[in-house]
Formats: C-alpha cells, structure tokens, sequence
C-alpha cells in the first residue's frame, strides 16, 4: 500500500481581480479512483481543475504528486506529469485522420524524417482495442459520432501514459448507451491503476460510476466522502447550501393580458412539444443544464433560426417570424448570451450601439440626427447608471456589466413589449448584477413581458414570477416562483425526475 | 467598482505616446500622404506643377469611384474582383445602345444598369446562395469578362454619337469632368456611410454579423445593397473609361482595376475583415496610389517595375496596420 494519495492539491487559494474563486481547498485522489467533483455554476470546480491542467497558477497551497511537490507551471509540465484534461468542447481536428489526431504534435518518425503512418496506425489500433471498440485508424474523425470522439479523447490520454484523467461534463453530448459504454470504459482505466477525475451535473450518473466525491461550493470545500454512503438528495442539498438563500426579489404586481402563447414548438434535434405563456408583467424564467435546447428554443422564437413548427401568438395575434426584424416588429427584443459574440458590436461607439436596433427613432429624411442619438443616449445612461465618461468610444471599452446595460437600452429603445433575456447576468460583476435584476423587475412593473434563461437555478429563482426546467430540449417541469427549491430544480433538470405536465 | 474604471477609457489623463499612437493609427495614411507628397516635390520640381496634380487627379478618378465602392463591401467585410470585367461588359453594352438609340442618356443609362444588375447578382450568390465574396465574384469576373469579349467579338467597339466623348474630356473651371464626378461620388458615399442607417448598418455587419443580425437587422438586404452599389458605381466609371476615348475594349479593358481599387482601400486604412475603414481613408489611398505612379513617370521608371513598387506600397501598408 502507499502512503501517499497520487495526487493532493492542498490549501489551494485562487482570485481573479481581486474576486476570491477558490478558498482552501484541499482535493486528494487516489491510485486507480474514480473521484466525482460536483458543484453548482461558478463553485470554483473548472479553476481547480485548470490549476491541476497548468493552464492557472495557484496563489497559494501545494500540489503534491506520488508524495512530492510539484509547480506544473504550464500545462506542458502538467501532461509530462501524466494529466490530461478532456475538455467539455472537444479538441478535434474534423479533417484529420483517427491516427493523426491521436498523435498531433508527437508524429513518430521514420529514420528519413518521414512519418511513419504504419506504426501509429499500429499503436493507434492498439489502445483502441484496449478500450474494446474497432474504429479504423485511418477513418476521418468527421465522420465519427459524438462519443467515438469522446474515445478517442480518451485514448489520446492514455497514448500519453496519463496516470489521471480529468474528465469534464463528458457526457453532455452523448446518447444513453454511448454513455454506459464510457462507464465499462471508465471502469477498465480504473482497474488498470488510471485515476479520473470527473466532473458533472447528472448525479445519478456519478453514483453509477465513482468511488468518492468533493463538493465545492462558493470556492470552499464542503465535503470529501465515499460515494456509496450517501445518497442523491443530500449531495445535491451540500451543493446548493442552505445558508445563501437569497431573497426572492419578486414583488407582487397584477399580470395584465396574455403576451406570448408558444405551442407544441418543436425543432428536430433541438427541442420539441413547448408549450408555454407569458402574460404582460410577469417574468417567466427557463433553466436547465448545457444542452437543454433553451437558447436554441428562443433564438428560433426570435427569428434567428428558421426550421421549426408549432405555433406563436403575440398578443392573440398568431405570428409567423423568420428573421429577428419581424421579430422585433412583432414586438419582441432579445438580449442574447455571449455578449461579445452575439451583442456588441465592437467597431461603433457606445452610442451607435444603442441605436443599432431602432435607427428610425434618430432620423429626420433619412439622414441620421447625431444629437438626437446623443441625447437619448444620456437619459438611458441616468437611467440605467451606464458608467462611460465619453460614449463615442467603442463599446469594447467597457466593462462586462457597462455593454450589457447598453444592449439593455439598445431593447429599451426599439419599445418592445416582450423582453428575452438570455443569461444577462454573463460574466458580470455582483453590484452589476444587482442593478440588471432591479431593471429587470421595474421593466416587468411597467408591463412588459419578459423571458429569463439562465444555466443557474438560483438566478431564475431570485427574480422569477414562474420557472421551467428544461432537460434534452423538453420542458420536464414548472414550478411558481416561491415554490421552486433549487433541488428540486436539479432534480428535473439533470433528468433524475421528469413529469408529464405540472404547473402551477 | 474600481475594476469598472480602470478598464474605461479615460479621455482626462492621455499619455503623450497614447495619444500619438491614437492619431497615428486614425490619420496614419493622412501622414504617409504628406510624407510622399514631400518627397515627390522635392524629387522633382515638375510634380508640383498644377497641369501635373490634375492630371494626377484626372487619372485615379475611375479607380477612385471604384475603390469607393470596394471601401464599401470591404467594410461589410466582403470583396468584389468583378469590377474590371463588369466595367468592361458595361462599357461594351453601353457603346452599343449608345449607337442603337442615338441617344447619350441611353447609353448612359444602360452602363448604369448592367454595372448594378451584376452587382445585384453578386449580391443575390454573397447573401442568399451563402457563396464567399471572393468566389463568388471571382465567378463573375470570369463570366462578365467572357460576355464581353462575346459581344464585341473579342474587339473593341466605338461610340457613333457625336457628344458622347464630351463626358470624361470637358472641363468645368480647371477640373476635368471625371474628377468632379469623382469628389461628388466620394461627398454622397461619405454621407451614405456616416449619416444613414444603411452605412451604419454596414459597418455593423462588417464588425460582426451575428449580433447585426440579432439586432434585428436585415443582413442579406444590405449584402445586396452593398454589391448593387459598387456595381452602380462600376457603371459609372465605364461611363467615363468609355466616354474618353469614345470607344472601350472587350479584352483589355478594365483589367486589374480590381487589385488598383483594393490596394487603395487597404492603403485607405481599411481593415480586410470589415467593419473598421473610413471612406476619406480612401481617397487618400488612391491619391497616394496615383502620386506613386506620376513619380515613377516623371523619373522614367520602367513601367515594367511599376507593379513591383506598387507591391511594396501594399504590403508596407498591411504591415504597419498589423499594429494595432
């Protein structure tokens, strides 16, 4: 027996800009385990595990290897030291062959210099017999499922020699029995002395498969324990916390008429059979984990994406949008997630974006009235305590919170009575976030209809008259808003529990 | 909020190197126009001579309408190589109409169409037939250039109506007609970026298509307007190539006029994935451009080694902009 686990980061402490993300936290793995790290959104778990990747350093704490301390200062260091990382998105290269993305960047070579193709074919066939599936090296990987990749990832790992195996949300992307052919996967590496590291929402998943689990929160560690001991609801209450029950923002105002009526909206592949209302004034959230279908759901409600059937009536008026302009012209806005990808537009100033989105509004004959621009810039910039000194600069000067108040306005000023917001608190700093909810809410007491998606459950429930749960494109549950507790949210959303139809 | 702040830009306390890095990346062809325009005088002392700057300027006034153009779809964050072959086709079908009808707003007029109604095609392939720019004008190149050559039977083709040269060889005051029509071109393509929706549009979607796009604005509309655009513009300077010497040639004409207007736009300042140029960053470009060439007149250059020292222009410039 050894006396020291394989891997222990102890005392590890991290902050980015002066914000704390991981407070001591201490994780051992053993030789040859399992090792489930669970955690809601924004635990600290990808920072841990990008400190054990190379890809951060540690502001304090130790990381010890086989009993001795190591610095893996980049993730070079970090691989010479047998970890590798499977990421979420996975790093293939769709053009190349199954043996040549297993030995990208480490080619074997003939004498000549040449490469030498039959023997990574060779060694390629090799580790993918081990992990009991026949793929021919020299297929391209374009045309491999989701989960073959998956393997491939993994049996990359183990060209490496990888002692331990960081696995994060492997099986977002794959079907059910792609997924238990991981687990018999997961299993053999164990039983070969190979430890891993896994990351995931699917709690049901983990019990399956690991032998022991840390639960962070806030950045802190809350427990270490043997998996069997414990069952799915006590982990999911150490992961949510009772302690940080926030309070619920919603003050109670009378709905006015139907809004919004979606029915039966389904797109093949993406979500399917969603029915949902909103009326005038209430705030409707919808939550799930990644690869839910919410965002895909309302960018094709918003027009973006085309091929879908079902029925949508704005305001009892049954409408047929194709592009975001009629979209808008129905009266819908959309603030959309990723900002820098999906809203801002990096080249104009401040101000052009604002008007981006209702040019009409700042002309006279068709030429565009700069003062006019101007001034409604300034009332949405008292309005909605936009910090910029001089807003002819590009908006890609300003912080995270600043462009997502100035999308904000760029909705507020098109006047659209349905507002969809898709996680608007991205990347936002806490007093930030504290203003957007306060919009949000005065926006819903002015009678607007408006639409949350957010990845965290505690968001929805915060600022949300109702929430729905989305799993694999599906609505599987509603709540109200003050009867919602986050487990139970989990519970729907990691597709442990599913109803028929429920609501509130 | 200290973060907030200090990620802000803080127009109170500029530093002197902020600031010369902030005019230098804003006016950097203004300075390089100078710098050459110096040089040339002091070169040689005919360059300044004024019947010299308006030749100059009567020479880059049909690339110049078209580098207008090419400023616009390279801000869209697209590229035309059409414009030689198209100005040819124009031109040719022009002539002919122009001694079918005898009629000079006949001819006229058809330059004008067929110039935007390929423009418009290539417009129709960039936005609904999600062809790439280069592609799909490339194609266009080839096919405009071959009707040409088809029609006038790989010849040239001569205006019959007398009146019709009078377009590109009068002169109002000192300035050659093609001149006027450059600047005045260049005023309402200014205006049309900077004081309409349509030019802001276009930089938005030149900046970043997907958020134009979910700003509710109709992308495919402005893709077309911007090639229906340059190819109005392109009909024009056929006009004017055609009007010159009363007759335009199928084979030769208009050949790598596109390379001439897209040096001029990324001289101009403008950046080859869109969204950041500016149309008077142009102007200066294709100035630049001509100065150059009017130089290496003067000096007796090999106009064989004319191209080489273009070449060199063009990639110092694309060199210096990687800096930002």
């Amino acid at each position: 027996m050894e006396m020291h686990p394989f891997v222990a980061m102890n005392g590890i402490e991290k902050s980015f800009n002066g914000v704390p993300v991981l407070k001591k936290v201490t994780l051992e793995v053993e030789r040859g385990e399992i090792h489930a790290l669970l955690g809601e959104n924004g635990a600290g778990k990808s920072t841990l595990m990008n400190i054990l990747g190379g890809v951060h350093q540690p502001d304090s704490g130790q990381i010890l290897i086989g009993g001795e301390e190591i610095k893996l200062a980049n993730p070079h260091v970090s691989q010479a030291q047998g970890i590798s990382f499977i990421h979420q998105e996975l790093n293939m290269v769709g053009d190349l062959r199954v043996y040549e993305n297993m030995f990208l960047g480490s080619e074997i070579r003939t004498r000549f210099g040449f490469l030498n193709v039959e023997e990574m074919c060779r060694q390629t066939h090799e580790i993918l017999a081990q992990l009991g599936v026949s793929i021919d090296p020299k297929e391209y990987v374009r045309n491999l499922a989701t989960s073959y990749k998956q393997l491939i990832e993994i049996s990359k790992a183990l060209l490496h020699k990888s002692q331990l195996i960081i696995m994060d949300e492997p099986t977002t992307s794959l079907a059910e029995h792609e997924v238990s052919r991981l687990f018999i996967l997961m299993k053999n590496l164990k039983k070969s002395g190979v430890s891993i590291i896994y990351i995931s929402h699917k709690l049901k998943e983990i019990q399956e498969v690991c032998d022991r689990y840390t639960v962070l929160r806030d950045g802190q560690l809350v427990k270490t324990d043997i998996m069997q001991n414990e069952n799915l609801e006590v982990i999911t209450k150490l992961m949510v916390g009772k302690s940080i029950s926030q309070d619920r923002y919603v003050h109670e105002h009378e709905f006015g008429e139907l809004a919004l009526e979606v029915q039966g909206l389904t797109s093949t592949g993406l979500f399917k059979h969603i029915d949902f209302t909103v009326r005038q004034g209430e705030i409707v959230g919808f939550t799930g984990l990644a690869g839910d279908g919410r965002t895909e759901l309302f960018e094709s409600l918003f027009g973006y994406r085309k091929k879908y059937t079902g029925t949508v009536k704005v305001k009892g008026k049954p409408v047929h949008i194709t592009h975001p302009r009629k979209a808008l012209q129905a009266g819908m806005g959309y603030v959309p997630k990723d900002r820098k990808e999906n809203a801002i537009i990096k080249d104009l100033s401040v101000i052009h974006n604002m008007s981006l989105s209702s040019m009409g509004n700042f002309e006279r004959m068709g030429f565009i009235q700069d003062k006019k621009e101007q001034e409604q810039f300034n009332t949405y910039k008292k309005a909605l305590n936009i910090k910029v000194h001089n807003p002819r600069i590009t908006i890609d000067k300003l912080s995270g919170g600043n462009q997502q108040k100035v999308i904000i306005a760029k909705w507020l000023e098109a006047e659209t009575d349905i507002l969809i917001f898709d996680n608007p608190t991205q990347g936002i700093d806490v007093g930030a976030k504290q203003e957007i909810y306060q919009q949000i809410l005065t926006l819903a007491k002015l009678g607007k209809a408006i639409i949350i998606l957010s990845s965290e459950a505690p968001e929805v429930m915060r600022i949300c008259h109702s929430i729905h749960v989305m799993y694999h494109g599906e609505i599987t549950a509603r709540f109200t808003g003050d009867e919602a507790s986050e487990e139970e949210i989990m519970h729907y959303a990691t597709g442990a529990k599913r109803e028929g139809e429920k609501i509130g | 909020m200290a973060n907030i702040d200090t990620k802000e830009y803080s127009p109170e306390s500029p530093s002197v190197k902020s600031r010369l890095t902030w005019l230098w990346s804003e006016y950097s062809v203004i300075i390089a126009f100078v710098i050459i325009y110096i040089g040339a005088s002091a070169m040689n002392p005919r360059f300044l001579d004024i019947n010299n700057q308006l030749n100059i300027l009567m020479q880059v006034s049909i690339i110049g309408i078209i580098a207008l153009g090419m400023t616009v779809v390279m801000l869209s964050g697209g590229i035309d190589l059409s414009v030689g072959s198209v100005l040819a086709l124009a031109g040719v079908i022009s002539v002919l109409a122009l001694n079918a009808s005898g009629s000079i707003l006949v001819g006229v007029f058809t330059a004008l169409l067929v110039g935007s109604f390929a423009g418009f095609l290539n417009g129709l392939m960039v936005a609904k037939g999600r062809i790439a720019s280069f592609i799909a004008t490339l194609g266009m190149m080839a096919g405009a250039r071959s009707i040409a050559l088809y029609i006038a039977e790989g010849g040239s083709v001569s205006g019959e109506v007398s009146g019709f040269t009078a377009i590109a060889n009068n002169n109002l005051w000192i300035f050659d007609f093609p001149v006027i029509i450059f600047f005045v071109m260049a005023v309402l393509i200014y205006v049309l970026m900077h004081k309409t929706r349509f030019g802001r549009y276009v930089y938005a979607l030149g900046s970043n298509e997907k958020a134009a796009m979910l700003s509710a604005i109709r992308v495919d509309r402005i893709k077309i307007g911007v090639y229906t655009l340059i190819g109005t513009l392109v009909g024009i300077a056929a006009v004017i190539e055609t009007s010159r010497l009363n007759s335009i040639s199928s084979s030769s004409s208009g050949s790598q006029y596109e390379l001439d207007a897209i040096a001029a736009v990324i001289i101009g300042g403008t950046r080859m994935t869109g969204g950041r140029g500016k149309i008077i960053g142009t102007i200066f470009g294709i100035l630049i451009l001509g100065i150059l060439n009017n130089m290496m007149n003067l000096m007796n250059v090999s106009p064989h080694l004319q191209g080489f020292v273009k070449g060199l222009i063009i990639i110092i410039a694309v060199v210096f902009q990687k800096r930002e």
